[in-house]
């Protein structure tokens, strides 16, 4: 009997609790008067937290950023983070309020969660930026709303084989080995890595899928060894990656090891330590203090902290999205459509060197094609060079 | 039924009855018209959260009726939704109208419950879990790999729902399609545990020996009960393909597997009414974990961070409370309720 009455009290409770859920969002619709409301839907905890919370800091540091310096077009941006778990139903329930709250443009993250939005948000004529490089959000055709502002993962590995290819001394052809998680993720880029590196005269001579949890690779590395690549692609995240590197090292398999854009960060180089060493990064964005015009801006805005590399890409992520909001603004009301057309016409946005120059076309979503290559030397990420390869109509979304 | 005192039957047939008593009726039927009325009152936000439960529920009672009624564990619903979702888009992308994709995909679900269901002849209990794993696991792969059907990891577009001509494409219309056929999923359902067939599940779950001996056809009613719980997830996937107007390898996940069986065991294993609250709490209790996190966070800044790792420790020790608290799951405790207000004030 009491424990019913404890029952009945509790159910009480969260039907209050709702009650006042409800009564909050119009206090917040009658405060906005010169503000834009822009959601974010990033992944804070979950398996990718590790990459998505410093991430979100970035996004969240650029508004703070943006703000400071008198907003948007004299409006402010108000940006609500909002945790997602690396899970589509709360990612979809997350967007859903955020479409109701009527914002103009989300700042995304992960693969998962910004697909499964990709038809919602161009039905609700919602610009999309996400984390989530696949070559097929920079299509219009099937994704009218998805904005990047890096390379795709497809480009990125086309312009690494590009740079191994010219840099290139030996007579013989270039040995190519990939390994790869059998994830979209992990798959993405795979089919456009093989036609490319065949055009370009590399010779495959291996291929194995290792697991993102993988907690040993020397089964796939094993058979590598003997047939001596010189350049293995590992397109992980960092966790597999380093479990690739540790165990090549212990069986001494001697090669360039690159990795994509999430494959390698500073977190890399605590884990796999001096297995790390020489390894290539594929990036799009500076790394920390590195000496590039715009490293004022996030040395500002991070309070001299050093931040990770992703910091700095979600930080470039909300400065093009303010642009656009800026373009639009210009044209009349800030709208997602506006948004949308305000950024097609953007033509080599300069990020002052935090990343590649940025151009977005109505017909190709392709932020750049020009991909940041680092290696890791002395525990380090070293800027090594910048590769652009030509904007090619037959690999849009591919 | 004529006295107006108590509940009591004078026939096998009026104690099966759906709806045993007038009061039940009523009230049921007030729910449905409360629900009904939602979308005049709702915003979007709240209806997206009861269109998440209406296609959880259909996925939930499904498991259960595998699990729960017949005692067939799965570990590969997940992968099942996901074969209705693929079938239904593949379905409806090649011009076959929503409702005729649905059945498509329901059946597609079906034959492959039914192949994975095969080995459930010969293993039970933990040896079946993890035969149905593999089912997942290899349904996942072929989701991955089978480019030319599944998109491989470019997923699928569909469109969303249309039936003759009107489109249903805003929350508070899909609540409407959404409910009709979740509705129309629970009513098969509990018509079924009714029915010749739902006796034979449950003889089999309390005891596969002496339902053979009553003459239960071990094999035949196990891979119906498997197709017939693999059909209403199909239909589950087919719902969701078409709402989120998108289906990828991801979303079906042994993650989505094990929530499902979450959902029975909260709701209560073998009660429909058990399966609709499991999946409304599963559904519900991260939204409420995230109203009343960012709720904290506005009243104490700084500590957004920590807030977000507990929501994951707090989403895990309800469960684990819940199965403490309530083993017989949320079905039971609505029973108990129910009987504590029969005789209010009178309590015993």
């Amino acid at each position: 009997m009491k424990r019913m009455l404890t029952w009945m009290a509790l159910a009480l409770m969260v039907l209050a609790m709702g009650g006042c859920g409800g009564e909050k969002k119009d206090d917040k619709a009658a405060g906005a008067a010169k503000e834009i409301k822009v959601g974010g839907i990033i992944d804070l905890s979950g398996p990718t937290s590790s990459v998505g919370a410093p991430y979100a800091e970035g996004v969240k540091a650029g508004a703070a950023y943006l703000n400071s310096k008198g907003g948007v077009a004299g409006m402010t941006i108000n940006l609500d983070v909002q945790d997602d778990a690396y899970n589509v139903q709360q990612g979809l329930s997350i967007y859903k309020k955020f479409a109701q709250d009527k914002v103009v443009a989300i700042q995304g993250f992960g693969t998962a969660v910004t697909e499964a939005l990709t038809r919602t948000a161009a039905k609700d004529e919602i610009p999309y930026f996400s984390a989530s490089y696949s070559a097929h959000l920079t299509d219009p055709k099937t994704a009218p709303y998805n904005f990047f502002t890096s390379a795709d993962y497809s480009t990125q590995i086309r312009a690494a084989l590009k740079y191994f290819k010219d840099n290139w001394k030996e007579q013989r052809k270039p040995r190519l080995a990939l390994l790869y998680p059998d994830h979209p993720y992990g798959l993405a880029p795979i089919p456009a890595a093989k036609e490319y590196a065949a055009e370009l005269g590399f010779e495959l001579v291996g291929e194995a899928t290792v697991d993102l949890k993988a907690i040993d690779a020397t089964t796939q590395l094993l058979p590598l060894k003997d047939k001596k690549p010189d350049f293995v692609w590992t397109g992980g995240t960092t966790p597999s990656t380093a479990v690739i590197l540790k165990d090549a090292k212990k069986i001494g398999l001697k090669a360039t090891f690159f990795t994509n854009i999430w494959g390698t960060d500073e977190n890399l180089i605590k884990m796999a330590g001096e297995a790390s060493e020489g390894v290539v990064s594929l990036q799009a964005a500076a790394v920390y203090g590195q000496d590039v015009p715009g490293m004022k801006m996030i040395l500002e805005a991070s309070k001299n902290q050093p931040q990770m590399t992703h910091y700095v890409r979600g930080f470039v992520s909300m400065l093009v999205m303010g642009e656009g909001i800026r373009l639009a603004a210009a044209k009349g009301p800030v709208t997602g459509p506006g948004i949308k057309a305000a950024l097609e016409t953007l033509k080599d946005y300069d990020t002052q060197g935090l990343a590649p120059s940025v151009s977005y076309l109505p017909d190709d979503h392709r932020p750049s094609m020009a991909v940041f290559l680092y290696k890791v030397t002395g525990g380090k990420l070293a800027f090594l060079a910048q590769e652009t390869l030509e904007r090619k109509a037959q690999w849009l979304g591919k | 039924m004529r006295g107006h005192c108590g509940l009591f039957f004078e026939s096998y047939r009026a104690e099966a009855a759906v709806f045993p008593s007038r009061f039940q009726r009523v009230s049921l039927g007030l729910f449905a018209a409360a629900l009904l009325l939602c979308p005049l009152a709702l915003s979007g936000y709240a209806m997206s959260v009861l269109n998440l439960i209406l296609i959880a529920v259909i996925g939930a009672v499904s498991l259960n009726l595998l699990t729960g009624v017949c005692g067939q564990i799965s570990l590969g619903h997940g992968a099942f939704i996901g074969v209705g979702a693929y079938a239904a888009a593949q379905a409806s992308l090649h011009g076959a109208p929503f409702l005729a994709a649905l059945l498509l995909g329901g059946l597609a679900a079906a034959l492959a419950g039914m192949v994975f269901g095969v080995p459930s002849l010969r293993l039970k209990g933990i040896y079946l879990a993890i035969a149905t794993l593999a089912a997942q696991l290899i349904l996942e792969y072929v989701f991955l790999h089978w480019e030319s059907v599944t998109g491989g990891s470019r997923g699928l577009l569909v469109n969303a729902p249309r039936i003759f001509g009107y489109a249903f494409d805003s929350e508070h219309k899909q609540f409407y399609l959404l409910f009709a056929i979740t509705s129309l999923c629970l009513l098969c359902v509990t018509n079924v545990l009714r029915s010749r067939h739902g006796r034979a599940f449950v003889s089999i779950r309390d005891f596969y020996l002496s339902a053979e001996i009553a003459g239960v056809n071990l094999f035949a009613t196990k891979l119906a009960a498997f197709g017939l719980s693999s059909f209403l997830a199909g239909v589950a996937g087919g719902l969701w393909a078409h709402y989120t107007m998108f289906v990828s390898a991801e979303q079906f996940n042994i993650g989505l597997s094990v929530s499902y069986l979450a959902m029975i065991i909260i709701g209560g294993l073998g009660s429909v009414t058990g399966s609709v609250m499991g999946a409304a709490f599963m559904t519900l209790l991260p939204e409420f974990l995230n109203a009343g996190s960012s709720a904290l966070s506005g009243v104490l800044p700084g500590i957004g961070g920590q807030i977000v790792a507990l929501r994951e420790g707090v989403f895990g020790l309800v469960l684990v409370l819940f199965l403490i608290f309530e083993p017989e799951g949320l079905a039971n405790r609505w029973r108990l309720i129910k009987a504590y207000w029969k005789l209010y004030p009178f309590a015993h």
